[in-house]
């Protein structure tokens, strides 16, 4: 078989490995189109701690600055807070140069509109037949316009969340976390808003050095050192974050990952407990969140996967949260993204207002078993291996707005092929640990089989 | 036909038309490849694409893994003299020099701070059409290091060439002409540190040119207009990045582009006879002044490379060319603004005379320079078909560059620029009308 390219160009922007697929002629001509896309205006452009980083942004600035735009350089920063900062300066577009959960290998370039939210399909579409044109907009020297380094991104971000959610109330003892950064731009931020916040902090993996601790998805397996330093420090609860800081994950006062399905659901329980509204996550989200939802009488609605589509849905139904059920956190009424920092606010605001601790809130949810799987499969099979699943499970509810969703009397499974890398992934949810388990070897072994077939 | 001249002096363009970030990143990543990913340094003049075009060289260097020093905003020459004092593998100065504000070009310096020469330029132009260049996986890309430094280090340089206390001596009072370009930053410091009084115009290093950044009587009216107001007693013009030196005098009369070889080599003849090295088309006086010395000249092709490569081989006492560059030596074998300066400083202050005395004392010829704008693709055929006309006439041609021919009024010399897309037409003669004869006579055979 022949290898599976490491450039991936999609609506998701375009990512690739370093020193392989991501070169600096790509970078800067995607910067160019972009630049035109957007009509030679005003850009905010911001980076993960990644080694490759530094080239990538020069790269872009080029672009950009070849295709007559001003560029905001807010430095190393989270992906929100590039998206918080295009809407503060009222800036035309964004780009977050992070190839967020994936190894240090890879790089990308998230593109981001004058709303701050990531460009949809159709924009997207848009962007890349200017990208393949390659017809750009390019000035002289006369119009070439200024980079802007503006420092302060961060601590605008942090004083956003304060004004909106306030400090945690004065206790005598105070709220003790613990935050693992995993050496990535969350290490600027985190531990300055939870201070500021007015928690006790205490961290790990905050060096923004492009090296990573550990694989930077905030998955249960990966969290371990951020267990033993929840015990260590007898802390009431651990945050863990990815590498450019939208997705979250909790570790319990017990010292336990308690999985990054349910960071939305206490997010969730934190707003809906003072405001009541509607609901949206991405339909892989957990089947606990429904429950937790029509617990305050309110309704949940189902997006596609990925960021946007769950904000472009939560626009649409007016929700008060949203989110996925990876660890991202979307609060609207501060940030309109997914928004890891918005996230440990919410969590420990509820830490405090409750009195609860996490694992009692913990086990205050209902509960069901989530069993997610990844390999690796070239596009051409993709569609076989759906088309099997829909014809195998023909006579059960099916959702195929996004992949193949089948609901069956258990529980429910997902199949689709990811939008940022060269794999399919299958996900199972049932009350229990052995039906999920089930559902998913039987899912899992036909889907290799699948892939096995010439 | 859009210009865009990719060859051996470098790649150079127009901004905004053929000179792109794809061209730019390309040319950073062949130089890195070329050099196996060493330490590089770059600089860039002030103009306004300049930031564009640096972070395009930045982003194709540190792709291919190089360490890469950033010196700003400098003169080129201070850049080259920073590449062996930072032991560098490289450099690439981000100018296109005396071109107007809309174009930028990339230079390639190499290890000992010199150009590269005419093989090891094809050989990185090879490596770029071949498009096949290093690439760094993520744990070999470090970041960009800035070196505040390279200005500092040329007046130390520049110090020890001259002889600082003789010029302090004579309290020369100085005009200077920055162009607004990179010189901005170094000249009137170095004039300070020889005790000059400096009335500078034009040394904000905001990249607004006030006019063509090329040193020549056309560009200098200001420059002789402050001479006389501020009773000067020499006046500096200067291009973009530090290389070509235009010279008024304390009368303020601009002298031609063709005399600062001219005023440099009776000066430094005066001190040390020896060999003198300039192209085959800068004027005869230096040949008539060489004699007068018993000192001997070696024309080479267009182009610092050339001047360079003929210096070390013969040991030459100076180098330069007749657009206004000048090499020094004991500073380094490059063209070097700032080098002149002191060099001629020194002169003034060591024989007590004045510029327009050494100017009036030189052997007088009269120049025409004329350009003859070519499609980029028909210049060598229109150059071709000149040879076959001169060699029909039996007449001898001198081909070390374009093509130079001696006729008993004086010479010719016709040639493809290297930066523009145009044949430049240049003669010499005793009088006005012998030259406008051979100019003439030139242009009769190029229009056929």
């Amino acid at each position: 078989m022949r290898p599976i390219p490491t450039l991936k160009i999609s609506i998701s922007g375009v990512r690739g490995v370093i020193g392989e697929s991501l070169t600096p002629t790509l970078l800067t001509r995607f910067a160019q189109a972009f630049g035109t896309y957007m009509g030679a205006r005003t850009i905010v452009v911001g980076r993960d701690p990644r080694t490759s980083g530094e080239m990538v942004k020069q790269a872009v600035t080029a672009g950009l600055l070849s295709s007559g735009c001003r560029i905001v350089d807010i430095g190393m920063c989270p992906v929100p807070t590039v998206q918080l900062l295009v809407r503060h300066h009222r800036a035309h577009g964004g780009i977050a140069i992070t190839a967020s959960h994936n190894p240090a290998e890879w790089n990308a370039l998230k593109f981001i509109g004058r709303d701050g939210f990531f460009l949809n399909t159709g924009q997207a579409r848009e962007l890349l037949d200017i990208y393949h044109q390659g017809d750009y907009t390019r000035v002289g020297g006369a119009e070439m316009r200024e980079v802007v380094e503006l420092s302060g991104a961060i601590d605008l971000h942090i004083q956003t969340i304060i004004d909106g959610l306030g400090w945690l109330p004065a206790k005598e003892k105070k709220l003790r976390v613990v935050l693992d950064a995993c050496n990535g731009a969350g290490s600027l931020a985190g531990p300055k808003l939870l201070e500021a916040l007015g928690a006790e902090v205490f961290t790990i993996n905050v060096i923004p050095d492009g090296s990573f601790p550990r694989p930077a998805e905030p998955l249960s397996e990966n969290l371990g050192d951020l267990c033993d330093a929840v015990k260590e420090h007898h802390a009431d609860v651990g945050f863990a974050q990815d590498m450019d800081a939208d997705r979250l994950a909790v570790v319990s006062e017990d010292g336990v990952a308690i999985g990054e399905e349910y960071t939305l659901l206490l997010a969730t329980l934190s707003v809906l407990g003072k405001t009541a509204g509607p609901v949206v996550a991405n339909l892989s989200t957990t089947s606990a969140l429904r429950e937790v939802v029509s617990r305050f009488g309110c309704s949940l609605f189902q997006s596609k996967i990925g960021e946007v589509n769950v904000t472009e849905e939560m626009q649409k139904q007016n929700a008060v949260i949203g989110g996925e059920g990876n660890g991202g956190v979307i609060y609207p009424r501060l940030n309109f993204a997914r928004d890891s920092l918005v996230g440990m606010a919410l969590i420990l605001h509820l830490l405090a207002r409750t009195g609860q601790t996490i694992t009692e809130l913990v086990n205050s949810l209902p509960r069901f078993a989530m069993i997610k799987e990844k390999m690796k499969c070239p596009s051409d099979k993709i569609s076989r291996i759906l088309r099997m699943v829909r014809d195998e499970y023909a006579t059960y509810p099916m959702d195929l707005r996004d992949g193949v969703k089948v609901s069956l009397p258990t529980g429910w499974f997902l199949v689709r092929g990811s939008n940022t890398e060269p794999i399919i992934r299958v996900i199972a949810e049932a009350e229990h640990e052995a039906e999920a388990r089930g559902i998913i070897d039987r899912v899992y072994s036909r889907v290799q089989e699948c892939l096995g077939q010439p | 036909m859009k210009p865009l001249k990719i060859g051996i002096t470098g790649v150079r363009g127009i901004v905004g038309e053929t000179f792109t970030p794809e061209v730019s990143v390309g040319f950073a990543q062949a130089f890195a490849t070329y050099l196996d990913s060493g330490r590089i340094l770059i600089c860039r003049d002030t103009r306004s694409s300049g930031p564009m075009v640096r972070s395009a060289v930045v982003a194709g260097l540190l792709a291919a893994g190089c360490e890469v020093i950033d010196l700003g905003i400098c003169p080129t020459p201070s850049l080259q003299l920073a590449v062996t004092r930072l032991k560098a593998d490289g450099g690439i100065a981000v100018t296109a020099g005396h071109n107007p504000s809309p174009w930028n070009a990339l230079k390639f310096v190499r290890g000992d701070g010199l150009y590269l020469d005419p093989q090891q330029a094809e050989e990185l132009l090879d490596i770029y059409h071949q498009g096949e260049f290093a690439k760094a996986t993520w744990n070999k890309i470090q970041p960009a290091i800035q070196y505040k430094e390279p200005i500092e280090y040329h007046i130390e340089s520049l110090k020890r060439a001259f002889d600082v206390e003789t010029i302090k001596r004579r309290h020369l009072k100085v005009a200077v002409d920055c162009c607004n370009g990179a010189c901005s930053l170094l000249i009137p410091r170095w004039l300070a540190e020889l005790g000059c009084e400096v009335l500078a115009i034009n040394d904000d290093p905001n990249g607004v040119f006030p006019h063509r950044p090329e040193p020549t009587p056309a560009t200098m009216a200001q420059l002789s207009a402050l001479v006389k107001a501020g009773h000067a007693d020499i006046g500096f013009a200067h291009d973009a990045d530090g290389e070509r030196l235009g010279i008024v005098s304390e009368l303020g009369e601009p002298l031609s582009e063709e005399l600062t070889l001219a005023v440099a080599t009776r000066i430094r003849l005066d001190q040390t006879p020896g060999t003198i090295v300039t192209n085959v088309c800068t004027t005869a006086v230096i040949d008539q002044l060489a004699a007068r010395y018993g000192s001997s000249v070696v024309r080479t092709p267009v182009g610092q490379t050339y001047i360079s490569g003929a210096m070390f081989e013969h040991g030459a006492v100076l180098g330069g060319e007749g657009s206004g560059g000048v090499a020094v030596p004991q500073v380094h074998s490059t063209h070097d603004s700032a080098a002149a300066v002191g060099l001629i400083l020194e002169g003034l202050a060591r024989s007590d005379e004045q510029l327009s005395e050494i100017a009036g004392q030189l052997p007088s010829l009269f120049m025409l320079k004329h350009n003859l704008t070519v499609e980029p693709n028909r210049l060598y055929s229109v150059l071709q078909d000149f040879r076959i006309a001169i060699e029909g006439e039996q007449l001898a041609c001198d081909l070390t560059d374009g093509i130079k021919v001696q006729l008993s009024e004086g010479w010719i010399h016709v040639r493809a620029s290297n930066t523009e897309s145009m044949i430049r037409v240049i003669v010499e003669a005793e009088t006005e009308s012998n030259a406008r004869d051979l100019l003439d006579w030139a242009r009769d055979r190029l229009n056929k």
